[in-house]
């Protein structure tokens, strides 16, 4: 048996493992003593690898580039000789008629790793010569990065996933870890071992609930509110550092101006919760020698994110928990390498490195380094944007890399009319996905566990994975197939490996420079900000307290709250918020095709709801039941537990038929973009017919599955016409 | 004593790691493709409810019910734990009723016989179900070693022993500071 180190593909804990392979196939996985992990994995870390071995479970690998020359053709499979002409062709056609800023390009945040997603911005900026390019942090952390930035100076987490286990006190806010980081979940469970006071911000009684110190259940879209009643409580009572926010901050007195208004009681009504709880969590923060505060999707999935981010990094700052060992604001991330994406500059605002568009001394830098007179200087559009841009036909043409916008974005309607209303589509991907449905052309790329790379983990250690397996059939990497298509666009791109990507971007990026391959050898991991070859990386950010913003200082920042967008109504009562599940991951095309983890949990997946709800609506647990809003309707399995609070139910996005997202809003913050996931005024109705019912969703299933597959399967039959 | 495994509630994510490690142990090595929604039977059960997430499984007991309640002799102590010889079990489903955790259950396998060279269907066979402690794996209990969070353990003798000893040593504290 062979045994092939990597990094786990699933979430941003960035759990090394071997892959365990015999006879060119992978048949198990076992952790490796990371610095992120040290000896652990979880359910997907162990379970989570036989989508690589094309199991059929949910759809097929993608085997051939895939082409159909009208919508309403089948695909038929070509060469790659005539993909990659095919796609030049067109999108050289798109640039020549409506302008570079007529195309927008994805990154992707899985298993692809940092150095395609470098070339994908490369690509984009120095071929198609816009900044058109996005990738999924868009619709999670987006918001913790605009926040960051701001305040601090810096978006990723401040301190090391290690160090959680060392803090007095934890304050989760609106982060469900034990389902989307299990091996972090560890860390706050040994650090409560260790003396630590736990708070968590949450109105379902999640995993951490159980085990907090102090569990304060505020309403679904008070976030701002309770983060504004924090900062009064710790001004107000004077648990806070004078001397760190005299010396280390600025904006103290409109900070105070804002939130003073925002007193316990005056929070309770917004909040729902005890004014005399407000108060103890902050004298346990306060109290706490060092503190953490760990958050996810529940605090930037909102119209009101990146207010909130900021607001949480005022609590650390007022209290000096920056810029030391143990303490620090961690907005963890949620897909392996999504802080990869960013790092590499696939955002619309960003080089690679976090470095500017905007600024002409570094647009400078790269045009020279990349051979190109000059670069575009304006910020390009956001990934949230782009059903509207390209129904009023701004946006003609999209390069879809290792993303399923049609399963994950929010409002599928919308993005279904937006897929269809553009001229010309490519969908790159390991597999078969309800994005690529849409698109023209399609181009099969190798998995992870058949290529290697570098991941960057949720607290900015950079990791490298190798290759286990080979792929099989016609496909290339990533980044070989970007720069084929550079190529035929009259842009020459080549390279022999990962590594001659990583250091032509390590050159480019001053935080990046010292993080060399050898560094990363094994078991190493070196987080950034890594500027000389002879340091080791950056455990935790702002030493010193300086903080990466004009005059060294942090902001404390505060706005008014506002209340979500969509309004509940006799119609729609119930407020919708869409969360993660362990099982699955994403849009599902991996964990989906993975045997344990399908068996574990399938369509349609659950919508829970409050034993009261269920029971004024006449709905038992496991029964089938109607999911409706504004926006759509889907059919869901009711699973009834008091876990869940009253008023509202919570659907996981991974599913086909259970589809949450047909049902979401489209509003997003306006600063970040990112979209009101949390937010869904709903409608849940009890299904009479059980039987009708469990059968349709075996039917929609099955013509969901059988069509997929079958573009697949018709397009290679035809195939080899070229070979 | 016999050996059995311990779940720790205060540690437990709820995530069923445990779960399928159980089953694939149980696989007759077919490997993690094997297992789909029918064949998916694991001998420990993850059980969420509002207050609690643990997993429940068999406790080995010392005098245990479904050892006492079995007609045919199927159960037996065998290597410090309690332990089902299948082809004495005939499904009568006793051993379920008389477990007072639940973690005893009955399921039906296909049963077959290889005669020469072909294999001779049988209809099926019952068994009684339940944790073995993965007795013959080297490793240990599956579930033991794979739990993200170690909410579980392997009691035996010492393991009992130096967690009683801890617990006295706790309590002398607390009784000291009652004193003080």
């Amino acid at each position: 048996m062979e045994k092939h180190m990597a990094v786990c593909p699933y979430c941003g804990t960035g759990c090394k493992l071997n892959l365990l392979v015999e006879g060119g196939k992978v048949v198990g996985a076992e952790p490796l003593n990371g610095v992120t992990n040290e000896g652990e994995l979880c359910l997907k870390g162990y379970f989570g690898y036989d989508f690589i071995n094309d199991t059929k479970i949910l759809t097929p690998r993608l085997r051939n580039p895939m082409l159909r020359r009208s919508r309403d053709a089948a695909f038929e499979a070509v060469s790659w000789d005539e993909a990659i002409q095919y796609a030049a062709k067109k999108l050289s056609e798109i640039k020549a008629k409506y302008g570079p800023d007529s195309i927008m390009t994805t990154g992707s945040s899985r298993g692809t790793g940092n150095e395609t997603n470098y070339v994908m911005q490369k690509f984009t900026r120095a071929v198609l010569g816009t900044n058109n390019v996005d990738n999924c942090a868009r619709v999670c952390h987006g918001p913790s990065v605009a926040g960051l930035q701001v305040t601090l100076g810096n978006g990723a987490m401040s301190n090391s996933i290690p160090e959680i286990e060392h803090t007095k006190c934890v304050l989760v806010f609106g982060y469900n870890v034990a389902d989307s980081h299990p091996v972090i979940a560890k860390r706050i469970i040994k650090a409560k071992e260790r003396g630590a006071k736990i708070i968590v911000c949450d109105p379902r009684k999640i995993e951490t609930a159980r085990l907090a110190d102090l569990w304060l259940p505020l309403n679904n879209g008070s976030n701002m509110a309770l983060v504004n009643a924090f900062a009064n409580v710790l001004i107000n009572e004077g648990l806070y550092d004078k001397e760190y926010v005299a010396n280390h901050t600025e904006g103290f007195d409109e900070y105070r101006k804002i939130v003073d208004k925002y007193t316990p009681e005056y929070a309770e009504a917004i909040t729902g919760l005890p004014a005399e709880d407000i108060r103890e969590a902050m004298r346990i923060y306060a109290a706490a020698p060092s503190a953490t505060i760990l958050w996810g999707m529940g605090v930037t999935q909102w119209g009101q994110g990146v207010d909130v981010v900021k607001g949480l990094s005022g609590l650390a700052l007022l209290t000096g928990n920056l810029g030391r060992p143990n303490v620090g604001v961690g907005p963890v991330r949620g897909q392996n390498n999504v802080q990869g994406s960013c790092d590499m500059g696939v955002l619309p605002t960003e080089f690679p490195g976090y470095q500017k568009v905007t600024d002409p001394e570094i647009r400078e830098k790269f045009a020279k380094a990349w051979g190109v007179p000059s670069l575009p200087d304006q910020i390009g559009y956001r990934l949230t944007d782009v059903p509207h841009l390209a129904e009023t036909g701004k946006l003609k043409a999209m390069y879809v890399m290792g993303e399923d916008p049609a399963q994950t974005e929010p409002d599928l309607t919308q993005v279904r009319k937006g897929f269809e209303a553009m001229e010309f589509v490519i969908v790159q991907d390991i597999f078969m996905t309800k994005t690529a449905m849409f698109a023209d052309l399609i181009l099969p790329a190798t998995s992870w566990g058949e290529h290697e790379g570098v991941f960057s983990a949720a607290d900015r250690s950079f990791q490298r994975f190798t290759k286990a397996v080979d792929a099989k059939g016609d496909v290339k990497h990533d980044w070989e197939i970007i720069s084929l298509l550079a190529t035929a666009m009259g842009y020459p791109m080549h390279y022999d490996n990962t590594r001659e990507i990583w250091d032509e971007l390590r050159e480019l990026c001053p935080i990046f420079y010292g993080v060399t391959y050898e560094k990363m050898e094994g078991l190493g991991a070196v987080p950034w900000p890594c500027r000389d070859l002879d340091s080791a990386g950056s455990k935790y950010l702002y030493e010193g307290n300086v903080f990466q913003r004009p005059g060294g200082k942090g902001l404390l920042f505060a706005t008014e709250w506002r209340p979500p967008r969509d309004q509940l109504t006799e119609e729609f009562p119930l407020i919708l918020c869409t969360v993660r599940e362990v099982g699955h991951y994403s849009c599902r095309s991996m964990t989906g095709n993975c045997a344990a983890l399908q068996t574990l949990a399938d369509e349609p997946g659950y919508v829970t709801i409050n034993p009261k709800d269920a029971k004024a609506l006449g709905i038992r647990d496991q029964e089938l039941v109607w999911v409706s809003s504004r926006r759509g309707k889907v059919i869901s399995r009711a699973s009834v537990t008091d876990r869940t609070n009253k008023g509202a139910v919570y659907m996981t996005y991974q599913w086909w038929i259970g589809a949450c997202n047909e049902l979401t809003i489209h509003a997003v913050d306006p600063i970040a973009k990112t979209p009101e996931y949390k937010y869904a005024a709903v409608r849940v109705e009890a299904i009479a017919d059980q039987v009708w019912a469990e059968n349709y969703v075996q039917q929609e299933y099955a013509k969901l599955k059988g069509g997929l597959s079958n573009a697949v399967t018709g397009a290679t039959n035809k195939a080899p016409a070229y070979a | 004593m016999n050996r059995f495994v311990t779940a720790n509630p205060s540690k437990c994510i709820g995530c069923r790691t445990c779960e399928v490690a159980c089953a694939l142990a149980h696989s007759d090595g077919a490997g993690v493709e094997g297992l789909g929604p029918e064949s998916f039977k694991p001998r420990i059960r993850m059980v969420k409810t509002a207050d609690v997430s643990t997993a429940v499984m068999c406790h080995h007991c010392e005098d245990a019910p479904c050892v006492n309640s079995c007609p045919n002799n199927a159960i037996v102590y065998r290597q410090h734990s309690v332990q089902v010889e299948q082809e004495r079990c005939l499904g009568c489903k006793n051993c379920v009723l008389a477990c007072p955790f639940g973690v005893m259950d009955v399921v039906t396998v296909p049963a077959v016989r290889q005669f020469a060279v072909m294999t001779l269907s049988l209809g099926v066979k019952a068994q009684a179900h339940k944790c073995d402690l993965c007795i013959g794996r080297d490793a240990g209990p599956a579930c033991v070693s794979v739990c993200p969070t170690n909410a579980l353990t392997l009691m035996d003798r010492d393991a009992m022993d130096e967690t009683l000893r801890r617990r006295r040593e706790r309590a002398a504290l607390e009784a000291a500071e009652v004193a003080a």
